[in-house]
């Protein structure tokens, strides 16, 4: 849809977004979490506000993606660029957003000096690895392990 | 992005550190706990930050298309005065503004909100030191009347709030309410002239701007967050904070805000130096636009507290139906919200200086009764001080047609140094302006 495209502006992250993700959220999730989006929105404004980003349609904020470049995540010492939150109002989606942000985002990690950018995704929610493998993403050599512990 | 990190001369480095040891003193809790709060983030470092691969050349006014100068004496005469007036003014205003959160820092009721503010003054002490080095690294004598850089900088560590550069850095805080609020709009205004001066045709301070705004931009974070809380737990009934209280400093912050982007009807000479790429208004409507959509938003959150089980949708169609009747809402009244004030409320400077308008746009006549009216808009704590006192005279004088408007621009008492060779000397005592004309300038911000 190259005309809604037309009319959306990526531009990064700042503190007056968190309300709009609250709602993003909100209205992806089911759950109203003012305070967990404060505290991310919070920690990614003081580690590279320039990183993170938003994209509005009329002015109106309508996605978001969340990252910044971190080093000695999991042993891994080079500096990677990391994807970590990111949502699209669902009346919104299927007009390529996801990949404006994604494209502000990795010319970010670009400019920084990044070689890899890495997330996780969970293979169950088909739509996201559907997303991220379109953007071209893949399995990584690197394998998400969880164990549960029993009180 | 690339960052070149330099530090002063040892001299001029002990002397910033000696300032913080008086105005920042829980520096050392701040870099002992950084991890418990800030994990993850680069260690603070108390230096200049330069950004490298910035433009070389001119981007506006009337040397566009010519290279970017690096070093004064290939600026004109008048472009190195009034650039090392700015450079001057946004010093002060850094140091000046850590001594203002130093006043209220420790009456934060939350850990996070102290240590966030605490963050917030030793990253304004590294825009003091950034201004320092642009002053030092170069030769500015020509335009300072003889003043050398050492000078330059024992001035400005030896102000105090009251002898600081912009009214906004004059105004002691009240509670730890004022250090929230600063954050949220004074901060504001510094990022709006960082930005701007991004382009500036001085390449040193053009390459000094992106790593301070990348810093101020959790300064307003630091700001708006807390102030998102605070409306939650009003709305939830909590009786030690109210949105009335929140407003009452934002009415007293405000105007000094709008002030710092200068005369609305001024900005000419950065946009023809190349210092800046947008003249006074239309940087303050920038930033009026910015702070309504930021009142907006703590006002939703307010408004979602009240009725969790309004949906987002709900809760704007509320906000724009309060907004529009000034009436009530199952309960919230149209004053239970936070509003922006007139842009000509409490104004002592600029196009609207001294006139007697209220928050709403609501006009008065009688001096008396507008300083009746601004006791009831203003923090409590606040009406006692000297610069109310100092302002309620003056309007007095204005309003009787004893003083000119000009003339009581200039009248608000400031404190002087008056000597000392300590760089932090608190060797000050109260005089009045001596100059008559409009300073040069009236931009800047932490």
């Amino acid at each position: 849809m190259p005309d809604v495209q037309a009319k959306a502006r990526v531009r990064p992250l700042d503190e007056l977004d968190i309300g709009s993700i609250v709602r993003i959220d909100e209205r992806i999730t089911g759950r109203y979490r003012p305070e967990l989006w404060e505290q991310r929105v919070g920690y990614y404004l003081r580690r590279d506000p320039d990183s993170s980003q938003v994209v509005e349609l009329d002015g109106k904020v309508v996605g978001f993606m969340l990252g910044d470049v971190r080093a000695g995540e999991f042993g891994l010492e080079e500096p990677s660029g990391w994807v970590e939150r990111f949502g699209i109002d669902p009346d919104f989606r299927g007009r390529d957003l996801g990949t404006l942000l994604f494209g502000a985002l990795a010319a970010h990690f670009k400019e920084a000096g990044i070689t890899t950018i890495r997330t996780l995704v969970d293979q169950q929610d088909a739509g996201v690895a559907g997303f991220l493998s379109a953007l071209g993403f893949s399995p990584s050599t690197l394998q998400a392990l969880e164990m549960r512990v029993t009180k | 992005m690339k960052v070149e990190h330099t530090t002063l001369p040892k001299k001029y480095h002990d002397a910033v550190e000696h300032w913080r040891r008086h105005w920042l003193p829980d520096y050392g809790t701040l870099i002992t706990d950084w991890d418990k709060y800030f994990p993850q983030d680069d260690a603070f470092c108390l230096c200049a930050k330069m950004e490298v691969g910035t433009s070389d050349m001119i981007q506006i006014g009337d040397q566009t298309g010519e290279k970017k100068r690096l070093k004064p004496d290939q600026l004109t005469e008048d472009q190195a005065k009034h650039l090392l007036a700015i450079i001057r003014a946004q010093a002060s205003t850094e140091f000046g503004s850590i001594q203002q959160h130093a006043g209220t820092l420790h009456r934060a009721a939350d850990d996070e909100d102290r240590f966030w503010v605490l963050r917030v003054m030793a990253e304004e002490l590294r825009h003091g030191y950034q201004m320092f080095h642009l002053l030092l690294t170069e030769d500015w004598t020509h335009v300072s009347g003889g003043v050398k850089g050492e000078t330059m900088v024992e001035e400005i560590l030896s102000m105090q709030t009251g002898s600081h550069v912009l009214d906004a850095f004059n105004v002691e805080y009240d509670s730890f309410i004022d250090n929230i609020c600063f954050a949220a709009l004074i901060d504001r205004v510094g990022k709006y002239q960082l930005t701007m001066q991004k382009v500036c045709a001085y390449k040193p301070m053009a390459d000094s701007m992106p790593p301070m705004l990348r810093e101020e931009a959790f300064h307003l974070a630091a700001g708006v967050i807390p102030l998102r809380r605070w409306a939650q737990r009003a709305a939830k009934g909590d009786p030690l904070i109210t949105m009335q209280v929140v407003q009452k400093s934002i009415n007293k912050w405000f105007p000094r805000a709008l002030e710092m982007f200068g005369d609305e009807r001024g900005g000419d000479k950065n946009i023809h130096f190349g210092f800046k790429d947008m003249k006074n208004r239309e940087a303050q409507d920038h930033y009026l636009a910015e702070v309504t959509r930021m009142i907006r938003d703590i006002n939703s959150r307010y408004l979602r507290a009240r009725f969790p089980g309004y949906t987002p949708d709900k809760v704007e169609l509320v906000l724009d139906q309060i907004e529009r009747s000034r009436g009530k809402h199952e309960g919230v009244a149209w004053d239970d919200l936070l509003h922006v004030p007139d842009r000509r409320f409490f104004r002592r400077k600029g196009e609207p200086a001294w006139q007697m308008v209220g928050t709403l746009g609501e006009t008065f006549a009688d001096a008396d009764e507008y300083v009746r009216y601004l006791a009831k808009a203003l923090p409590e704590a606040y009406l006692t001080t000297k610069d109310l006192r100092s302002y309620s005279e003056t309007l007095h004088k204005v309003a009787a047609g004893e003083l000119s408007v000009t003339d009581a621009i200039m009248s608000m008492p400031k404190l002087k140094r008056v000597g000392g060779t300590c760089p932090c000397s608190r060797s000050v005592r109260w005089v009045q302006e001596e100059e008559t004309a409009a300073p040069a300038v009236t931009t800047n911000g932490s």
